[in-house]
């Protein structure tokens, strides 16, 4: 296995930060991330809508092995160096029900929590727009942006 | 040469022979451990073995050193014997707890090396085909 396909939504930001935060790890198995938005998805992975992966997230191996929900996290998990052991513990019979109950938990309410999250970037730009100190502008002269 | 003297005399001997022992028996049999979770590259496996081994020597030593002092003074063969032997009893704990460390540390280097090549934890749930690289 060269390579991890995880197809999530892209009009979910929480799913765009979890994104952002995999992207981030040093990885053993490079992942390619591709929002479900995408034109192509169905061309490339023919047979991917019967998995309905608008419902939870799907992870397909460039040989085309697939996974989803929580197994679809512990796949992600195993492709990181630095949680392999993480995912081996949460394979584990005793705690993979759990894994995947907190899974479809969260994929079921991802558009809730990233309300909150968009609720609470934006008051943050805010803040950070507000503290910014402000140009005066010279009256015969337009302004600007740098 | 009075009693005191006698014991930390014995003491010391045994102490560093004890160490000795241990050390050298972790570098023999660590070793393999070493060279499997480095890959096979038996000069880094090498050089770590030998890092590891100073280490648990200056720490031994230094213990058995400070520890010289402490303790009952001996007036007579008998209390020679007991205070040698709480004196050893005691660096043999402190070798014994410090041989688990290593070895934990060399499990846990080796099974970190074989984390790199272990399959996937859960079988596929399906099978798609994938048309072209993206």
């Amino acid at each position: 296995m060269k390579r991890l396909y995880v197809i999530y939504d892209g009009q979910c930001h929480f799913c765009r930060r979890c994104r952002v935060w995999l992207d981030r790890q040093p990885a053993y198995v490079p992942l390619t991330f591709i929002p479900l938005q995408w034109p192509e998805v169905s061309c490339r992975f023919p047979g991917i809508e019967r998995l309905q992966p608008d419902k939870e997230i799907v992870v397909i191996s460039d040989t085309g092995d697939v996974w989803q929900g929580g197994a679809a996290w512990v796949m992600c998990l195993w492709a990181l160096r630095e949680y392999r052991e993480w995912s081996q513990r949460l394979a584990n019979p005793v705690l993979l029900p759990f894994a995947r109950r907190a899974c479809a938990l969260v994929s079921e309410h991802r558009q809730q929590f990233s309300r909150w999250l968009e609720e609470e970037s934006a008051d943050r730009l805010r803040e950070r727009l507000a503290a910014l100190p402000v140009e005066a502008c010279a009256n015969d002269r337009y302004c600007e942006p740098h | 040469m009075n009693y005191v003297v006698t014991t930390y005399a014995f003491y010391l001997l045994i102490s560093v022979a004890l160490t000795v022992w241990v050390a050298r028996t972790l570098h023999k049999s660590g070793r393999l451990f070493l060279v499997d979770a480095f890959h096979g590259n038996e000069p880094l496996a090498d050089s770590i073995n030998h890092l590891l081994v100073v280490g648990f020597y200056l720490i031994n030593i230094g213990y058995v050193t400070l520890a010289l002092k402490y303790g009952d003074k001996a007036a007579n063969v008998q209390e020679l014997l007991e205070v040698l032997s709480t004196k050893i009893g005691a660096v043999l704990l402190i070798l014994g707890g410090m041989h688990f460390f290593n070895l934990y540390v060399f499990n846990k280097m080796r099974k970190r090396a074989l984390l790199h090549g272990a399959p996937p934890p859960l079988p596929p749930q399906a099978h798609l085909s994938v048309v072209g690289q993206i």
